[in-house]
């Protein structure tokens, strides 16, 4: 057996069936590949640490493309958090919106952008061979622009295994066995070299169904690519969902002590680092720009109020509520007062106000 | 029982008289064990059309207050978040809905209930409409609800 690809369907808690002829139509497709093993399991965001769907995960070893119906972001570290961790790796597909002109321009700025000063969790942790693709759902409506995203990554995979054979020798190459345990070294030794002629002729894709739901979650997904660890998050909450491991690094402990619906603390964190992938605001659930939804928002016919508070105000708002909800007494802007007049003076523009400039835009 | 209707262009939005009518476009009806039952009216249910998701963002039971943000629901065309028509304690959501929520374009006024509350005593602007003054509101609301389809749609 040759080097072969997961390819991991995560399907969306949504009934919409336009969402679950998608999910089906790519596995459907991805069978008719070579060397791709599908599994197929429910909701990632919901699956429990210790459930089937978890443990299928992890048993995946090796490179792996994850599609689901979160953003990017948000599936690569709902990932880590259940210590399925590895490098982002980059997906060409790119959705609708962000492909539209004047997008391209907020892009270019981003990679012309001078080097991250600040010093982020990942920066100081180490990280494996292992590559993660995570591709959302909402990028395409079309199946094959998933396949096709899918091949580009499977032969890139290849052709990156060939140069590593091309420029070590075989005991370098054992080091790569750890920790992804599938890197370039076939069990039964055939050569890379063969792999590569007979290009993705390796065997016929196998799919694995895991569709026990154990109903919908929510909790914070931490981005520690853009996490300071500056520990705002666990003095904000006040419902002990967050703690810190053994080297003092922030993470979310008590991921069920969260109180479903408030996403306060994403709200006050200075990076934009804390996501909560269910959220309806694309900036919460951890779209990488603001990502404009297609549908008509009734909410103000609905009942909803007129907005016009800051994030701040927001959240202190968000908060009360939840501990009035849990018997205990509100706090108000507890400990966000001071901070609120800093940043509103100082903060340089963030992705929010960049919508909303775009939004003046249309008017 | 009378029945009420509504014309929302060409569609017959349709109103039992049964039971009484919210400024978010909801109905609720007195159970026998006391609690009001509340659910998407008609006229909510046409703008909606095929609903595909529904999320209550809290977990019952849970005292709420008028206005309070209380969940999300996606159809084919539209999105919304749900607020609370009137305080009180919220005791239980429909969970048949949670798996399907088909049944509230089906039955909306039956089957396809949202969830059940004990209300506490309205205010003026919480106050429930009969089916007479639930129309006259809907007369009002109309032309901005056009609007704000037409206006988001051209976005």
């Amino acid at each position: 057996m040759a080097k072969r690809i997961s390819v991991v369907v995560s399907q969306g808690p949504s009934k919409n069936p336009v969402k679950r002829k998608l999910e089906e139509d790519i596995v459907a497709a991805l069978l008719f590949e070579n060397g791709i093993d599908v599994t197929v399991v429910p909701n990632l965001y919901d699956i429990k640490p210790d459930s089937t769907g978890m443990l299928a995960l992890k048993s995946i070893s090796g490179n792996m493309i994850v599609c689901s119906w979160l953003f990017e972001r948000a599936a690569h570290w709902v990932l880590d958090r259940n210590d399925i961790s590895g490098q982002v790796g980059k997906i060409l597909l790119q959705d609708a919106y962000e492909e539209e002109e004047g997008n391209e321009f907020a892009e270019e700025d981003l990679e012309n952008a001078p080097p991250e000063l600040k010093s982020t969790v990942v920066s100081q942790r180490e990280i494996t061979n292992r590559k993660i693709y995570c591709l959302d759902l909402k990028a395409s409506t079309r199946a094959d622009d998933f396949i096709a995203e899918a091949k580009r990554i499977q032969r890139a995979n290849l052709v990156q295994v060939v140069s590593l054979n091309d420029v070590i020798s075989g005991g370098a190459m054992q080091r790569l066995d750890t920790p992804t345990k599938d890197t370039a070294i076939t069990k039964d030794g055939s050569g890379i070299e063969g792999l590569a002629t007979s290009g993705l002729d390796i065997g016929p894709a196998t799919v694995k169904r895991i569709e026990n739901s154990q109903g919908r979650r929510w909790y914070p997904v931490i981005d520690y690519s853009r996490c300071t660890n500056c520990m705002e998050c666990i003095d904000f909450c006040l419902f002990g969902v967050y703690g810190v491991d053994r080297i003092d690094t922030i993470l979310v402990e008590q991921p069920d002590n969260c109180r479903k619906g408030c996403p306060a603390c994403s709200r006050v964190c200075p990076e934009n680092a804390i996501m909560f992938p269910q959220h309806k605001t694309p900036a919460i659930a951890g779209s990488a720009e603001g990502n404009a939804s297609m549908k008509i928002d009734l909410s103000q016919l609905f009942g909803g109020p007129a907005d016009g508070k800051s994030a701040e105000e927001i959240a202190a708002i968000e908060r009360d509520e939840q501990l009035l909800i849990a018997g205990r007494d509100a706090v108000g802007m507890q400990g966000l007062e001071r901070r609120h007049s800093v940043t509103t003076a100082a903060a340089p523009k963030d992705d929010l106000d960049k919508l909303l400039d775009q939004l003046d835009d249309f008017e | 029982m009378q029945h009420h209707i509504f014309m929302m262009g060409e569609f017959e939005a349709v109103f039992p008289d049964d039971r009484q009518y919210h400024r978010n476009h909801m109905w609720s009806q007195r159970r026998s064990t006391g609690e009001e039952r509340f659910g998407f009216t008609a006229y909510a249910v046409r703008l909606l059309q095929d609903v595909y998701f529904l999320d209550w963002s809290i977990d019952a039971p849970v005292a709420i207050t008028a206005g309070q943000e209380i969940g999300a629901i996606e159809s084919k065309k539209a999105e919304s978040s749900l607020y609370a028509a009137v305080s009180g304690n919220l005791t239980q959501f429909n969970e048949s809905l949670m798996d399907d929520p088909s049944a509230i374009n089906v039955d909306k006024y039956e089957t396809g209930w949202l969830f059940e509350m004990d209300v506490s005593l309205p205010t003026d602007s919480t106050r429930p409409l009969d089916v007479e003054g639930y129309l006259e509101l809907l007369i009002g609301v109309w032309e901005k609800t056009q609007r704000t389809i037409k206006g988001q749609a051209n976005e």
